[in-house]
C-alpha cells in the first residue's frame, strides 16, 4: 500500500473516531443555538473522514519519506523531549548546555571550539537575555 | 477614515528613538538569520514572537516586520554564495546570482540582490499604504456572512494553491480547523476537547503550536537529513576588481523595468492568500527572461535575473498584510505570525482596526518603510560580515534555535506545559511534512478557526439557520460560489491536465 493511501486511511479512521468517540465523549450537550459545541468539530471531523477516504481511493501529491530520516528525527525529539522533563527538577543552566552539548556531538561535530560555543556561550546568552535582560524567569 | 491628526501621530510613534531601535534590531537580526542556510525569517519572527511580549505593541510588531524583512534580503546571500538559500524564497535568485559569483563577482551579485528587495519592498508598502485603508472601509460594509464566505474561499485558494494535491489541502484545513477549536467554544463559552488538562480552556497556545509546527519541525527534518557531515568551510576569494564589487547607478537604471514589473508581480501575488513569495520570485524570473532581448544569458550571472527574483519576492512583504489588516485574514505563513504578535498583543486584526487602532497601523506603516531604508544601510555595511555569517557551523545553529524555542514557548506559556505542546506539534509537523501535508495550510486555518466559527454562529443567526437565504447576500453567494469554482479548477481540473500532459510525454 502506498503511504499516501496509508495517510488517506490513518486520516479517515481518524475522522471517523473523532467523530464517534471522542468528539461526544470529551465535548458538552447543549440544545440551543445554531452552532453549538460540537458542531464546527463534528464538521472537521466528517471532512476528513471524506478526504481521507478520496486520498485512500485516488492518492494525489507526494510523499518525503524515509524510515532513517524517520528515525533520526526520532532521536532528537527524544532528546529535546528528556530536556524538557529534566527542566522540571533541575535548573536551566544545568540541563541548557548538557542538551546542547549531546545534540551538537549527535550532528557530528567534534571542534572544540564549536563545542565550548555551543554548549557554554549559546546557553549562557540565552539565560542572559531571558532572566537579565527581559526579566522573565527560566526554569 | 483615520482624520490626518492620527496618521501623523502613528508616523511620529514609528519615528520615535526607541522604535527605530526595535526596527534595526529586528532588521539586523533578519538578515542574520537570513544569511544562515537553514534559518528563515519565518523561523526568526516565530522564535522572536514570544520574546516581544514585553514590549508595546508598535515596537514588538515592528521588530518582527524588521526580521521579516531582514530576513528576505539575508536570504538571497547564500543563494549567490554557495547555490543554498537561506530561504525558499531565494531559491529563484541562487539561478543567476551563484553563476555571477561564480564568475568572481559575489559582491556585485548580493548588492544587486540588496537594491532590488529594498526596491521591490518599498513599492509594495505604498501600495498597502494607498489600498489598505480605503479596503478597509469597504470591508467595515461586509456582515459575518459575508466574512464567513470570504473565508471559505481564503481556505479553498490556500488548500488548492499551497502544496501538490488539493484533498491534503483540504484535510490539512480541517485538522488546522479542528485543533482551534479546542477549549471554550466561542457561542456557549463551554470546555471542550480538553481531555483533562484545565491549561487547554484557552485552545492550544498559538505560539506553542507555531514554533513547533514551523521551527523545530523544519530543525528537525533539518537535522535528520544530515549524516555526521558538517559544511566545509566556504573559500573566500577577494580578488575583484572595484567595477565588480559594486553595482553602478547605470546598471541599477538599466533592471527598472525588470524591478518594477517585479514588483508589481511580487504585490498582486502577495495580496493574495496562498500565493507565496516562491512562486511570485519564479513567475517574476519567467517573466523577466521572456521579456529579455537576451534570454539565453539568464542562468549564467545575468543581474536582471536577480533583480526580478528579489524585487518580487520582497514585494510580497508588503502585500501580504493588505487582506491581514483590511480583512484579517493571512495570506502566508508570514503574515500569519504577524496576526498571532498582534492577537497576542490583545489587538484584533481586521478593517476596525484603523478605527480603533488607527494610531498603531500608521505607526506600523511608517515602521516598514523605516525598516526598508535600514535594511539598505544595513545591507550595504554588514554584507561583508554576512558572507562570513554563512560559514557557521550548522551544529551550533540548530542547537541554539532548539534552546531559544524551548525558552521562548516556555516564556510565553508560563509554563512547561507549552513546551510540551511545543514538541507535540513539531511530531505532528515533521509526519505532515513526511506525508505531504502542508504545515503551511494547517498554521492559517488554525490562526482562522475560532473566527471561522465565531462567524458561522453569527452568520446562522442572521441567516436563521435557512442556507437558502444566502439569496439575500449576492456577495457571500458570489464568494461560495467562486470555493467551489477554485476547489474544481485547482483540484480537478488542473490535475487532469497535467496527468493528460504527462501522458502525451
Amino acid at each position: 500500500m502506498s503511504a499516501n493511501r496509508l495517510s488517506g486511511l490513518f486520516v479517515s479512521l481518524f475522522g471517523l473516531a473523532l467523530f464517534f468517540i471522542v468528539i461526544p465523549f470529551d465535548t458538552e450537550a447543549v440544545d440551543y443555538g445554531w452552532v453549538r459545541p460540537a458542531t464546527v468539530p463534528s464538521a472537521a471531523a466528517v471532512v476528513l473522514t471524506i478526504a481521507g477516504a478520496v486520498l485512500a481511493i485516488a492518492p494525489s501529491g507526494t510523499t518525503d519519506l524515509s524510515r532513517r530520516e524517520f528515525g533520526r528525527a526520532g532521536i532528537y525529539l527524544a532528546l529535546a523531549a528528556s530536556a524538557v522533563f529534566l527542566l522540571q527538577h533541575l535548573d536551566f543552566l544545568i540541563v541548557a548546555p548538557a542538551f546542547a552539548l549531546i545534540l551538537m556531538l549527535l550532528i557530528g561535530e567534534r571542534r572544540p571550539l564549536w563545542l565550548i560555543l555551543g554548549a557554554g556561550a549559546g546557553p549562557g546568552l540565552i539565560w542572559f537575555a531571558a532572566t537579565q535582560l527581559l526579566g522573565r524567569p527560566l526554569p | 477614515m483615520v482624520d490626518l491628526a492620527t496618521i501623523l501621530a502613528g508616523l511620529g510613534d514609528a519615528f520615535s528613538p526607541i522604535n527605530l531601535l526595535f526596527v534595526l534590531g529586528g532588521v539586523v537580526l533578519g538578515q542574520f538569520v537570513g544569511a544562515l542556510p537553514g534559518i528563515g525569517p519565518v523561523m526568526a519572527m516565530a522564535i522572536a514572537i514570544p520574546f516581544t511580549f514585553v514590549l508595546d505593541p508598535l515596537p514588538a510588531i515592528a521588530f518582527l516586520i524588521g526580521v521579516n524583512k531582514g530576513g528576505l534580503v539575508g536570504g538571497a546571500i547564500p543563494a549567490v554564495l554557495i547555490n543554498t538559500p537561506g530561504t525558499p524564497d531565494a531559491a529563484a535568485t541562487a539561478l543567476d546570482g551563484y553563476p555571477l559569483s561564480k564568475r568572481g563577482k559575489p559582491l556585485k551579485a548580493t548588492k544587486m540582490a540588496l537594491y532590488a528587495s529594498v526596491t521591490g519592498d518599498t513599492f509594495s508598502d505604498i501600495v498597502l499604504i494607498t489600498v489598505a485603508a480605503p479596503l478597509a472601509v469597504v470591508a467595515l460594509k461586509t456582515g459575518p456572512v459575508e466574512i464567513l464566505a470570504l473565508m471559505i474561499f481564503a481556505f479553498s485558494i490556500i488548500a488548492g494553491l499551497v502544496g501538490d494535491s488539493i484533498v491534503k489541502g483540504v484535510i490539512a484545513t480541517a485538522l488546522g480547523i479542528l485543533c482551534a477549536t479546542i477549549g471554550l467554544d466561542p457561542e456557549h463559552s463551554t470546555p471542550r476537547l480538553y481531555f483533562g488538562f484545565f491549561e487547554l480552556y484557552d485552545g492550544l497556545p498559538l505560539a506553542a503550536v507555531a514554533i513547533g509546527m514551523l521551527v523545530v519541525a523544519e530543525i528537525l527534518r533539518r537535522l535528520a537529513a544530515m549524516q555526521g557531515e558538517m559544511r566545509p568551510p566556504l573559500p573566500r576569494k577577494d580578488t575583484q576588481v572595484a567595477a565588480d564589487r559594486r553595482v553602478s547607478l547605470a546598471e541599477y537604471w538599466g533592471c527598472r523595468f525588470t524591478m518594477l514589473r517585479g514588483a508589481a508581480i511580487g504585490t498582486v501575488l502577495g495580496a493574495l492568500p496562498g500565493i507565496g513569495s516562491t512562486a511570485a520570485g519564479f513567475m517574476s524570473y519567467a517573466a523577466a527572461k521572456q521579456a529579455s532581448k537576451d534570454p539565453e544569458s539568464f542562468g549564467k550571472g545575468n543581474i536582471h535575473g536577480i533583480a526580478a527574483t528579489e524585487s518580487a519576492n520582497s514585494a510580497v512583504v508588503g502585500a501580504n498584510l493588505i487582506p491581514l489588516l483590511t480583512l484579517g485574514i493571512p495570506g502566508s505563513v508570514s503574515a500569519a505570525l504577524i496576526i498571532s504578535a498582534f492577537m497576542i498583543q490583545g489587538i484584533q486584526p481586521g478593517p476596525l482596526l484603523f478605527e480603533q487602532q488607527g494610531r498603531l497601523i500608521y505607526g506600523l506603516f511608517g515602521a516598514m518603510i523605516m525598516a526598508n531604508l535600514v535594511n539598505f544601510w544595513v545591507g550595504q555595511l554588514g554584507l561583508r560580515f554576512w558572507v562570513r555569517v554563512v560559514r557557521a557551523p550548522e551544529s551550533i545553529v540548530f542547537s541554539t534555535a532548539l534552546l531559544l524555542c524551548i525558552v521562548g514557548v516556555f516564556m510565553s506559556t508560563g509554563g512547561l506545559f507549552g513546551v510540551s505542546i511545543m514538541l507535540i506539534a513539531a511530531a505532528v509537523g515533521y509526519v505532515m511534512h513526511a506525508f505531504g501535508y502542508s504545515v503551511i495550510i494547517f498554521i492559517i486555518a488554525f490562526f482562522l478557526g475560532s473566527r471561522f466559527e465565531l462567524s458561522l454562529s453569527q452568520a446562522m443567526v442572521i441567516l436563521d439557520g435557512k442556507p437558502a437565504r444566502l439569496i439575500e447576500h449576492p456577495v457571500a453567494l458570489g464568494l461560495l460560489l467562486l470555493a467551489l469554482l477554485s476547489i474544481y479548477w485547482l483540484g480537478v481540473r488542473a490535475p487532469r491536465k497535467q496527468r493528460q500532459r504527462n501522458a502525451n510525454g
